[in-house]
């Protein structure tokens, strides 16, 4: 099994700095990138894929740097957001291209065993423009796998399918990744994605990997405002929004155990009724929509917008109705500062 | 086609009669010249030895012209699309330089380079490639006044190759001279193509250069055949003779044949499927 090592990995690049990077991938595993727009994951997936030069650290196959070989010496299947299909040429010449090019001598063969995995040779004479995004998604993930990589390096090559395509895909990319006891690195925005997919998330914030874990250590870890937008919570308050709408008893004394990074409050913190419970604030209904499989409720605070949900029977309250609030602090969670020490 | 406008609107209407005035003014005065010259006319001139010598010299030169034009024009037009270097817009501007200026200009300015007596002349000469009243005089007008379409096109298809696409082929195993010739190199075939074929146009109807240049053309190599003249300079010559309008009007009928054949040869190579949807070659 291949083992992919980043060592102390930087590069400047028009003002804009990456690194130091240390991440290590093993075989038959998948690494996700996660992180904010701007924050680094295609400069370093650029980087380790050789279309960027480094200004120190290394990329390492199985302990042998490569960081001096060109992209084409590297063998890592790279495949950037766009794809990257030749629009030239039909699915079927499409997959076989690494094999031509390295001269592979039964290379439609080994073509056709790639397209049969990824069902395409139903679509082998077509042109990628003829395809759905799912359907050239599978052929670049195809010809990515035909030219025989040592790492696979996607980048955010998920988006824009609907769930179902995308189930499919994560499902066939598991499959290979442990047949072949491939290293996957694949940046995605997509939670989900990432979840099932990733045996690891890479969390990378200006530059510089601020987590590294499995997901539940993600979830049981400090929170700040990118990881706590990433597992799904809602309901994110900064300082500044906490202290302006203070002159409430309820907010002020959530802005007392506000971390660096403001709070998040998990709608199951919050407790709602038409009547009033002692101590408690009231807040006015802004909206009430069905969210499948559940009622979903917008609540305003003073300026602090509360979204709840969990109701599965119709709820008995209407848009503009005052209702009562509560918020069980003990539920809150404090957010760490969001450029603060790495996690 | 579709229609982006309402039913009855008068603005498609307005715009097609516009654009038939000016087909019209292309299409109407060759077929005056066709009924002037007539079948008999067009016969005699198609038969006139010196005449076809002088098409066979033409396409010749415009062959050799277009040859060097790719291989000169091509790695500039993919220098200009691919990288950012400084001086990038002077060599754009030197580009368009032929396309500005008067073609009796470019004669006598590569006549003033190219003296038969000068050092320049006298080098070229030497090396075997006289240029005064010689084919790699006309093949110099011709380079001169049409390389920049092979530029200007070159550095469009490629500039319109996805770089991605080239970074894909590349960490798929392609070296930087693979992805060249198997991923830019096809997918810009179709607009190199079309520049070539304009920089050819344009040399054959090239008369301006030739005048000053390369009016009577001597046999040298690679040109063996008897002395001749560029096929428009022919027909000029022609026209300026006692015979008048008549000879020069057949003359211009065979030419423009020939272009027309030539035009319509690389055209339907275009639809035959060498060429793919996306402007692609042979995939």
């Amino acid at each position: 099994m291949t083992e992919i090592k980043i060592r102390d990995l930087a590069l400047d690049r028009g003002g804009f700095r990456l690194g130091p990077i240390d991440l290590s991938i093993r075989g038959g595993t998948a690494t996700i990138l996660l992180g904010p727009t701007g924050a680094g994951k295609t400069t370093l997936v650029r980087a380790v894929a050789g279309f960027l030069g480094l200004r120190r650290g290394s990329v390492e196959v199985d302990g042998a740097p490569v960081d001096r070989e060109p992209p084409e010496r590297r063998r890592f299947g790279f495949v950037p957001p766009g794809l990257g299909l030749f629009p030239d040429r039909r699915v079927a010449r499409n997959v076989r291209y690494p094999l031509d090019i390295a001269g592979v001598r039964e290379a439609g063969k080994e073509a056709r065993r790639w397209m049969e995995h990824f069902d395409l040779l139903g679509l082998a004479q077509r042109y990628p423009h003829e395809l759905s995004s799912g359907q050239r998604q599978r052929v670049a993930m195809a010809r990515a796998l035909a030219g025989h990589p040592r790492f696979l390096l996607w980048d955010e090559p998920l988006s824009a399918l609907d769930v179902e395509s995308r189930d499919v895909l994560i499902r066939l990319v598991r499959e290979v990744i442990e047949d072949e006891g491939l290293p996957l690195l694949l940046v995605t925005h997509d939670p989900t994605t990432a979840i099932s997919l990733g045996s690891r998330l890479a969390v990378i914030e200006e530059g510089r990997i601020r987590f590294e874990g499995r997901p539940d250590e993600l979830a049981r870890g400090p929170l700040d405002r990118f990881t706590a937008r990433f597992l799904g919570y809602e309901n994110l308050y900064t300082p500044s929004e906490l202290a302006i709408a203070s002159d409430l008893p309820l907010v002020a004394a959530l802005a007392r155990i506000a971390g660096p990074g403001g709070l998040c409050v998990p709608p199951e913190a919050v407790r709602w009724g038409t009547e009033r419970w002692a101590g408690d604030s009231s807040a006015r209904v802004r909206s009430v929509r069905w969210n499948s499989p559940a009622w979903s409720i917008d609540l305003q605070l003073g300026s602090l917008p509360i979204h709840v949900v969990g109701a599965h029977e119709i709820p008995s309250v209407r848009t503009g109705a005052t209702v009562g609030v509560g918020i069980d602090l003990g539920k809150v969670k404090p957010l760490e500062g969001s450029s603060g020490p790495a996690i | 086609m579709t229609d982006p406008s309402p039913r009855g609107a008068v603005g498609p209407v307005v715009a097609a009669l516009l654009g038939a005035s000016l087909l019209a003014l292309f299409v109407l005065p060759l077929v005056v010249l066709f009924l002037y010259v007539g079948w008999d006319g067009f016969v005699g001139a198609a038969s006139n030895a010196g005449f076809l010598t002088s098409i066979r010299f033409t396409l010749l030169a415009s062959g050799i012209a277009v040859g060097l034009g790719l291989l000169t024009g091509v790695p500039l037009g993919y220098l200009l699309a691919r990288y950012r270097f400084r001086g990038r817009t002077l060599v754009e501007s030197i580009v368009l330089i032929p396309v500005v200026i008067p073609h009796l200009v470019v004669g006598i300015a590569l006549l003033l380079l190219f003296a038969p007596d000068g050092p320049v002349g006298q080098f070229a000469a030497r090396l075997g490639f006289p240029v005064f009243d010689a084919i790699w005089g006309v093949v110099l007008v011709m380079l001169y006044v049409g390389a920049s379409y092979v530029v200007l096109s070159s550095q469009l298809a490629f500039g319109a190759v996805d770089p991605e696409v080239v970074d894909s082929a590349r960490s798929l195993g392609a070296s930087p001279g693979e992805a060249f010739a198997t991923v830019i190199l096809p997918q810009s075939a179709r607009g190199i193509a079309t520049g070539a074929l304009l920089m050819w146009a344009r040399g054959v109807s090239e008369i301006g250069g030739f005048l000053i240049l390369a009016y009577s053309i001597a046999p040298s190599a690679p040109w063996f055949g008897p002395t001749t003249s560029p096929a428009s300079v022919y027909i000029w010559d022609l026209y300026q003779s006692s015979a008048g309008l008549e000879p020069a009007a057949a003359a211009s009928c065979v030419l423009v044949l020939v272009a027309l054949a030539i035009f319509l040869a690389v055209r339907l190579l275009d639809r035959t499927g060498l060429y793919t949807p996306h402007g692609g070659w042979l995939s």
